[in-house]
């Protein structure tokens, strides 16, 4: 990626594809939408097939992130394109909604799908952040936060967040945590092909066991 | 590709940047909405002074989509003349698709004019047809309760089809109360196929143009004869046309070919939408609706010359492949299309003169069909075959005379008319009556509505071709 602004002397720069999945009109594409452009809107489109998005991050003061964001339309027989959509992500965000159980139930069905479609170079699993979204309509009796963290242990997740697109909780943070876990997996795996830029930085030691959080 | 458009920065209210009710898409910065269709109202509901919101003249919001450049006008004598034409065509449909078919596929080319288009279209896609073989079908599936797992999924997406337009801009509105109910009407009709969520965009467009149960029999044409496949739960004739229109892509543009094999971008990352939702969330709509016109005549040819012309207008040479270093910027430049090459002159122009040939695609097809097996194995999804436009769908299910008989919009029924089933809107009434063409009388003969449609068929009697007056023939699905 020969980007135009191109990167300092000893800046790292990092080209990170990270998918965003889970069922149908959960919310997926105003997630991605309020962490980009800082938007929300009532108005969104399904996604058919699948969309994309670039969010920049100034990480450190030696570090660029770029997050390609893809957001992969919810709809069950978009799944038969699932493998071609998942090649070389790095990362996931699994969204569900917390007004509607069964799109809670379909997280796990989202991560196999994941799971058995795409992996690391080193043959572990992509890290994958589960979105307990719409948490501004939250009513009382879904999970509480111990059951979640179990539910993560067991699923797979390296953590869970409850967020709101519309108003705009917890999405940067959610980020935040699922990009430290992908650059703790780059430290130990350097992956030449998601790397731009001089190849010469330590990177801060993050915490891979970072704790879950919820608001 | 960040647009760069008029309008106040993100949030201030009145903004429209980044609207597009046809090409809103997630990398552009501007896509809040106009703050002030948060309310339910109808836009153009009972009441509206002419303080309402301002709708274009193919019923957008304005403002509310980005600028599309100057539109295509034709000049109003040209028009009529047009418009006098098609509606001698229409009313001659066999001979003219039986002797005359390249004329009608040129006026196609040429435009539709707008107070036609919605017959048209019924007429081209055979959909007229069927409908006539099958009266009292669609008001049958209306009434039926449907599959709640998918009903779930179509009330899901009412509200995100062309929310800009005015037919689609409020909750529970005309608009999308007919959309559920064409898209709940083929979950049963084809329950092995369900609902896809493409199908939502398809028959938004329809409804633009035409009553619901007309729509939907034109829905059911395209989603058996134009596009089989599409829609199915495999989603296996799509990714097999994506690659139907990479390996043409070969010869059109070699360039474009060879930069998207470098960069290992696969037809479904960026052809998925175009090609299910036939471009009409995609292009300026004044194309799309060009675009639909050629593409109800000549068949799928026409969504493949698009997406070719696209594809070559966007990568085909080195100088424009120096902004597409990577594969996300690639795929970024063919979701940000240059409004340039999808204006509708240039666009129509260049898809007319591509040649590339239904003969051409079916080739692609069975090499395309050869290596799926032999990778994936079997197709699960049997379609039936693709029909490459109208002239091949009316010799595949020759209509009889009566089916192409116009069917007057509004009648006023003469004497002791039939009572139709408790409808609410004038809409309905429309449907109904078109739907019925026993209505009137002397219809004697007619099947009754719900008769087996074979038995309707055959029966081509010399009432049935009794003239009626022009004005009621005009009056037929004119959409204005």
């Amino acid at each position: 990626m020969a980007g135009g602004e191109g990167p300092v002397a000893e800046c790292r720069e990092h080209l990170f594809k990270v998918l965003v999945i889970g069922e149908l009109g959960v919310g997926k594409t105003s997630i991605i939408k309020r962490y980009v452009h800082q938007l929300f809107s009532q108005h969104y489109r399904a996604t058919i097939g699948v969309d994309f998005a670039l969010k920049v991050i100034n990480w450190d003061s030696k570090t660029l992130v770029r997050l390609q964001l893809w957001d992969i339309a919810g709809q069950e027989r978009f799944g038969n394109m699932t493998r071609v959509y998942y090649k070389e992500a790095v990362g996931a965000f699994v969204v569900f909604d917390v007004t509607r159980g069964s799109t809670f139930e379909a997280v796990s069905k989202w991560k196999h799908d994941l799971d058995s479609k795409v992996l690391l170079p080193n043959g572990s699993p992509i890290p994958a952040v589960l979105l307990a979204n719409k948490c501004d309509q939250k009513k009382d009796g879904s999970q509480n936060p111990s059951q979640m963290d179990q539910f993560c242990r067991e699923g797979g997740f390296v953590g869970w967040f409850e967020t709101s697109a519309k108003d705009n909780i917890n999405i940067d943070e959610a980020a935040r945590f699922l990009v430290e876990n992908i650059l703790a997996n780059y430290k130990t795996f350097p992956n030449e092909e998601n790397d731009v830029g001089k190849p010469k930085l330590d990177l801060d030691p993050l915490k891979a066991e970072s704790k879950s959080q919820c608001c | 590709m960040a647009k760069s458009r008029g309008g106040g920065g993100p949030g201030s209210p009145g903004s429209a940047r980044g609207l597009a009710g046809t090409r809103e898409s997630l990398a552009e910065a501007g896509g809040d909405e106009l703050s002030s269709l948060g309310s339910d109202s109808e836009v153009n509901g009972g009441g509206g002074g002419p303080e309402e919101r301002r709708v274009d003249k193919f019923g957008f919001i304005v403002g509310s989509r980005s600028a599309e450049g100057p539109l295509e006008e034709v000049p109003l004598e040209v028009l009529r003349q047009r418009e006098s034409k098609w509606l001698d065509m229409l009313n001659n449909w066999d001979k003219w698709m039986a002797k005359k078919h390249k004329k009608i596929r040129l006026r196609c080319q040429k435009g539709i004019p707008p107070s036609l288009r919605g017959r048209a279209w019924q007429y081209l896609s055979g959909s007229k047809v069927k409908l006539e073989q099958n009266v009292g079908k669609f008001d049958e599936l209306d009434l039926l309760p449907g599959e709640p797992k998918w009903l779930d999924v179509i009330e899901r997406d009412l509200h995100r089809q062309f929310p800009f337009h005015e037919m689609f801009v409020s909750r529970g509105g005309h608009g999308q109360q007919d959309l559920f109910r064409v898209l709940k009407a083929y979950t049963l009709y084809r329950p092995e196929e369900g609902y896809c969520q493409a199908q939502a965009p398809i028959a938004a467009v329809l409804l633009m143009h035409m009553p619901a149960e007309q729509a939907f029999w034109c829905l059911v044409q395209i989603c058996e004869k134009y596009l089989p496949g599409y829609y199915s739960e495999k989603l296996e004739a799509i990714q097999l046309d994506g690659q139907i229109l990479f390996s043409l892509l070969h010869k059109v543009s070699p360039v474009a070919y060879k930069h998207l094999s470098k960069q290992k971008i696969d037809p479904i990352l960026y052809m998925t939408e175009w090609f299910m939702c036939a471009f009409s969330r995609t292009l300026p709509w004044s194309s799309v609706l060009r675009v639909w016109d050629m593409f109800f005549c000549e068949g799928v040819k026409i969504i493949f010359r698009v997406g070719l012309v696209l594809l070559k207008h966007t990568l085909g040479s080195s100088d424009k492949l120096k902004s597409c270093q990577g594969q996300y910027e690639t795929m970024e430049r063919l979701r940000a299309l240059s409004p340039k090459i999808m204006q509708e002159t240039f666009l129509v122009q260049e898809v007319i003169e591509l040649p590339v040939t239904e003969r051409q695609i079916e080739r692609e097809h069975l090499i395309q069909l050869k290596k799926w097996r032999e990778t994936h194995g079997e197709l699960q999804c049997k379609s039936p075959p693709r029909l490459h436009g109208a002239k091949a769908i009316s010799e595949a299910e020759p209509p009889t005379r009566k089916a192409l008989e116009p069917v007057p919009s509004i009648i006023v029924p003469p004497g002791p008319a039939p009572v139709p089933k408790a409808r609410k809107s004038k809409e309905k009434n429309r449907e109904k009556s078109s739907g019925s063409p026993a209505n009137g009388p002397g219809a004697e003969g007619n099947g009754a509505p719900g008769a087996a449609p074979e038995l309707l068929h055959p029966q081509v009697s010399p009432h049935h071709q009794s003239k009626e007056s022009l004005c009621s023939r005009e009056s037929e699905d004119t959409y204005l």
